[in-house]
């Protein structure tokens, strides 16, 4: 979503589904070379999910105006990283079991989120400060799969709804949600959403 | 007055790494203890974003997350590499380190007698990367990314000193993590620290084990 809206190109490597990282115990603690997502730009490759999106944050100016801002930016994605990985571990380790209780759950894991827009002096287009940043692009994708795994989770957060239909809206996001490069794609590996 | 406070529990756990940093570059900083008893019956914690410590002050900015005070304190002290790909590098490096942090503190608070022969036995597959990674630094193996001290090193660091008090000889078949850990324990200011009572006075974990 980053690189749509800031009207960058991209090639996806796919790999097959045997090869899917949360099958693989081994892929996940291999060389860091070997873990998944990984990233090129030019004869650079790295991995690390949130290392990309810092990597590109620099690269774009996504990443704050100042060190201030760079830091609440800091604070907001460990939070956003912290959720995505209960996420992950509801999905592909208990999912049928405990979502139920994942999603009665979920108002306090999402409350964080809300109390930092309404923190943000500059309004809530954005989790920190008055423009678009790495942070954004990964929440919204959060909220995103959380209004999918259950539909009404942002009715009682005013300022995340205002949020996510805010970014959503961006002309080259709204473009991109509704195509078939995203849209084709399952959310996770085993179908479960 | 020193600018910059940590709030956290009487341990070194998280904090550690940030009160490496903060004495090897030469800064103060005031300690805000917080006892569990405190925790407990106290609205600190509802306060807490997270409802987590530690929770770190510098001047007017409240920031929490371990890792986004490193990396204040990274920008902040020139500790974030020399360029975009250093940092990116550092960036991953210290995913990892947070990957490996984050399995030790659940096998610590969770698992400890029944995890422990497993966890040690598991270790050297979880330390190899880091290994590599000092290996492939081609400005040699003196600091994880680069040729100068970063904000990483110093959370390796701790990791690494937690894991020979948990697995005493677990980096033996490592000989560039070895030598990192004796080289970074040898800078002066961080030698007088890691040797005072501000740090050995301080329990790792909050249950006791280690």
């Amino acid at each position: 979503m980053l690189l749509v809206d800031q009207g960058q190109e991209w090639h996806d490597e796919r790999l097959k589904p045997d090869k899917c990282v949360c099958e693989s115990e081994e892929l996940k603690t291999a060389c860091f070379s070997e873990l998944l997502p990984k990233f090129t730009d030019g004869d650079f490759t790295f991995c690390q999910s949130n290392a990309i999106l810092r990597y590109l944050a620099r690269k774009y100016e996504l990443y704050g105006a100042n060190f201030q801002e760079a830091a609440l930016l800091d604070v907001a994605n460990d939070g956003v990283e912290t959720l995505r990985l209960k996420y992950l571990d509801l999905i592909y380790h208990h999912f049928e079991e405990d979502k139920d209780t994942y999603v009665k759950d979920l108002p306090t894991q999402l409350k964080p989120f809300e109390v930092l827009l309404s923190q943000n002096p500059r309004g809530g287009a954005f989790i920190v400060g008055d423009k678009i940043s790495f942070v954004d692009y990964n929440l919204l994708d959060l909220l995103l799969i959380h209004l999918t795994l259950a539909p009404h989770c942002l009715e009682d957060f005013p300022l995340l709804s205002a949020y996510v239909a805010g970014l959503s809206s961006r002309p080259r996001i709204g473009k991109y949600l509704d195509s078939p490069r995203h849209t084709s794609l399952p959310i996770n590996c085993n179908g479960k959403q | 007055m020193p600018p910059y406070t940590i709030t956290y529990f009487p341990v070194r756990g998280r904090c550690e790494a940030t009160r490496m940093l903060l004495a090897d570059q030469g800064q103060d900083w005031k300690e805000d203890v917080v006892t569990f008893d405190m925790w407990v019956k106290g609205d600190l914690k509802a306060n807490c974003l997270y409802g987590q410590l530690p929770k770190f002050t510098d001047g007017d900015l409240t920031l929490y997350q371990s890792n986004a005070i490193l990396r204040h304190l990274g920008r902040k002290h020139g500790l974030y590499g020399k360029d975009d790909r250093e940092a990116a590098l550092l960036d991953v490096a210290n995913d990892g380190v947070e990957d490996l942090r984050t399995k030790y503190i659940d096998f610590i608070y969770k698992n400890y007698e029944k995890g422990k022969d497993q966890y040690v036995k598991d270790l050297p597959t979880q330390l190899k990367p880091f290994e590599t990674l000092l290996k492939q630094n081609p400005e040699g193996g003196a600091f994880i990314v680069g040729n100068k001290i970063s904000f990483v090193d110093y959370n390796l660091l701790d990791l690494l000193l937690i894991h020979e008090v948990l697995a005493p000889g677990c980096l033996d078949s490592f000989p560039l993590l070895s030598a990192y850990v004796a080289g970074l324990s040898s800078r002066p200011k961080l030698q007088a620290f890691l040797a005072s009572p501000q740090h050995t006075g301080l329990p790792i974990n909050g249950n006791g084990k280690q």
